[in-house]
């Protein structure tokens, strides 16, 4: 085991071990700061891999991972907190134990999906493919147990961190750092649309079971 | 000359220029001349010439122009939307709107066009997000909640999508190596073979969750009905079927490389499964619809789950009757809109929420022609002859009952069940009492409604010979 690739499996190992921690927290503010040490690692992850691969390009993305999403997103993310008086609780549709219990199993999942079915790849991208399945999945898990909306962004925030560490783990793979700029272009659309479209104002809350009316309308 | 980069391109500068200077009406104009323009060049495309990222074949050529033709008849349809209801948003939003309308038509055609698979990816990024921004455009308490289904929804599609692509790139790792080569269609499906079977499994399952929720398969369709709806009806409506497309035609081709993988899964199972619980889904989603556009977006379900179906048969003919069905049904669809936008501006606005069927019923009284041409569109959306669309279907029907058997009695059932709900509409909708009112001019957009319908007609039953082999050869590579 070179040290390449035992850096490269701890900073994975942080990134999955944050996003499954964002699933026990019941506080917006501590959702945050736990998306923004995955962020940072994710960006150190992103530098690491540019260091072994000989890479500009991985530079590039960690450069545009420490800018926008450990710094930028947070602060907004923590704006709308503030903004929208959101310090307290967030509701949950399922208990905390039983959603960390289904990230478990996820990650499980995950694991015994992609290691058989990557023999013949090399051992880096193999073990970092699992990592980032998983946190793809637990992304998706957050989003499907939070009824805020904020929440349920900083589950999609997750998730894209897990798109961005697979593709800093393939070897030689074009386009990495067009396709972090591309999905960050999403993200922010995302917070800026709960910014600017002022869900708010129009439904009370940023609870969306209350953003039922076409449901109840009887479509 | 490379014509696919000048029509890719266009959309873009005519978005840049609309976004920034015009009157609703002026920008409504200037927008139909772009897509005019564009028409054109989806036209030269076929005598062009194109290499690198943008690689055009004929197969998406074709659909190119469909998307073209679409286009052009929705840009000029908006114009007489765009003139009555000039008094609802500020000139600003008219602006924004226009806008979207040109990025959803260029991102089509990137995405309809693009031989690398990380350019498709970011041209469905980029519908995406310009498809949100126009469902949420009239900023109502509803818009906005299709406007964040979709998002939610297509975001997590783009992210599923994302990752089977970074897949497939690593299942082609043995085959091509490192670099472009391992993220083009042609060089994929050249060495389809010898690429990693297991991974490009894998990766098959995330493409048709993240390109299926583009297409609408179910269960990934919950935005669709919802941002048909509530989105301006010329952007939203009929537009959105390009994406569709575009979802669709990746799936084709990514369900390729599987087929001429010998390690890697049979795609069909996949495939059948979604589509039949598409068609299924619609035909019990059906009843109980109150809005016009809201139906006929889970008509849109129905229809993708056809096509889905048909990839899933597999084989060049099954394959050819999907793809005739997705270029009838684009047409038909956009033409079925266009007359609905025509219907209800015959009641007063045609915005959100005034494509109610109670609202429009009795249209006989209100203008006969656009009356019998919406009924004329219902019509041949049920896939009933002289529809084409019952051309294809019988294709698919026929390839069904000699591939697998078993697989015929849901299709047809569910086919049926779905012709039914969609007939069971045009009674009221036409002949039903309406409060007195004067009949008023169908306008020029009833030759426009026409024209679809003429083309949904002559495409299937009197097909040009280059259409034939152009489609066979596309599914035989495809198949």
């Amino acid at each position: 085991m070179s040290l390449t690739f035992s850096l490269a499996h701890l900073l994975g190992g942080i990134i999955l071990l944050c996003a499954f921690l964002q699933l026990s927290q019941r506080r917006l503010a501590a959702m945050i700061t736990l998306y923004q040490m995955e962020a940072l690692v994710l960006a150190a992850a992103a530098f690491w891999q540019g260091f072994a691969q000989h890479e500009i390009n991985l530079y590039l993305t960690g450069i545009i991972t420490f800018a926008l999403k450990a710094v930028l997103l947070p602060w907004g993310l923590r704006e709308i907190v503030l903004r929208f008086n959101m310090v307290r609780a967030v509701e949950t549709a399922l208990p905390m134990a039983v959603s960390m219990i289904l990230g478990l199993a996820l990650i499980g999942i995950a694991v015994l999906v992609v290691l058989p079915t990557t023999m013949s790849s090399i051992s880096l991208t193999r073990e970092d493919l699992a990592i980032a399945l998983s946190v793809v999945l637990l992304g998706l898990l957050l989003m499907i147990v939070r009824r805020n909306a904020l929440a349920q962004i900083i589950g999609f925030l997750s998730m894209e961190n897990g798109l961005v560490l697979a593709a800093i783990g393939m070897p030689g793979m074009p386009f990495v750092a067009e396709f972090s700029v591309a999905l960050l272009v999403l993200l922010a659309f995302l917070v800026v649309g709960v910014f600017l479209l002022r869900i708010r104002e129009h439904f009370d809350t940023l609870d969306l079971s209350g953003l039922e009316k076409i449901e109840r309308r009887g479509r | 000359m490379n014509f696919a980069g000048l029509a890719i391109a266009l959309p873009f500068v005519a978005a840049a220029l609309l976004g920034l200077v015009g009157k609703p009406r002026q920008g409504a104009i200037g927008n139909a001349v772009a897509s005019l323009a564009l028409f054109g060049l989806t036209l030269a495309v076929f005598w062009g010439h194109s290499e690198g990222l943008v690689a055009v074949d004929p197969l998406a050529a074709l659909f190119g122009t469909v998307a073209g033709f679409v286009g052009l008849t929705a840009a000029l349809v908006n114009i007489g939307y765009v003139s009555a209801d000039a008094v609802r948003m500020p000139a600003r939003r008219w602006r924004l709107y226009h806008t979207l309308f040109q990025i959803v038509l260029g991102a089509s055609l990137l995405g309809l066009y693009a031989d690398n698979i990380g350019v498709l990816w970011a041209a469905m990024e980029g519908g995406t997000i310009a498809m949100t921004l126009g469902v949420s455009l009239y900023r109502t308490p509803t818009g906005l909640e299709a406007a964040w289904k979709y998002f939610i929804l297509g975001g997590v599609g783009i992210g599923l999508a994302l990752f089977g692509t970074m897949l497939v790139y690593l299942a082609a790792q043995p085959a091509l190596g490192p670099g472009f080569a391992a993220m083009s269609f042609r060089a994929l499906s050249a060495h389809a073979a010898h690429m990693d079977g297991a991974l490009l499994t894998l990766a098959f399952v995330f493409i048709l969750f993240g390109y299926g929720t583009k297409a609408a398969l179910v269960p990934l369709h919950g935005w669709l009905p919802d941002s048909y709806a509530e989105g301006p009806a010329p952007l939203t409506t009929a537009l959105s079927g390009l994406l569709i497309n575009v979802a669709l035609l990746a799936i084709l081709r990514f369900r390729h490389l599987l087929v001429a993988n010998q390690d890697a899964m049979r795609p069909g199972p996949f495939l059948l499964s979604l589509g039949l619980a598409s068609l299924f889904l619609a035909a019990f989603s059906f009843s109980r619809r109150r809005d016009a556009r809201r139906f006929f977006g889970f008509s849109s379900i129905e229809q993708s789950g056809i096509s889905a179906f048909a990839f899933g048969i597999g084989g060049p003919a099954a394959i050819f009757g999907g793809l005739l069905h997705m270029v009838l049904h684009t047409l038909l669809k956009s033409g079925l809109f266009l007359a609905l936008i025509r219907a209800a501006s015959l009641r007063g606005p045609a915005a959100p929420g005034n494509y109610g069927f109670s609202h429009m019923r009795g249209l006989l009284q209100a203008n006969r022609k656009i009356g019998w041409l919406l009924a004329g569109c219902i019509f041949a959306l049920s896939g009933l002859p002289p529809s084409g669309l019952f051309a294809s279907e019988f294709i698919i029907i026929s390839q069904t009952i000699q591939k697998n058997p078993y697989m015929s009695l849901p299709l047809g059932l569910g086919l049926l069940l779905c012709a039914v709900a969609i007939l069971r509409n045009i009674g009221p909708l036409l002949f039903a009492q309406a409060p007195h009112e004067k009949p008023k001019p169908a306008g020029r957009s009833a030759w426009l409604i026409a024209a679809h319908l003429a083309l949904v007609f002559l495409v299937a039953f009197a097909m040009p010979l280059p259409l034939v082999h152009l489609l066979s050869h596309a599914a035989e590579a495809l198949q």
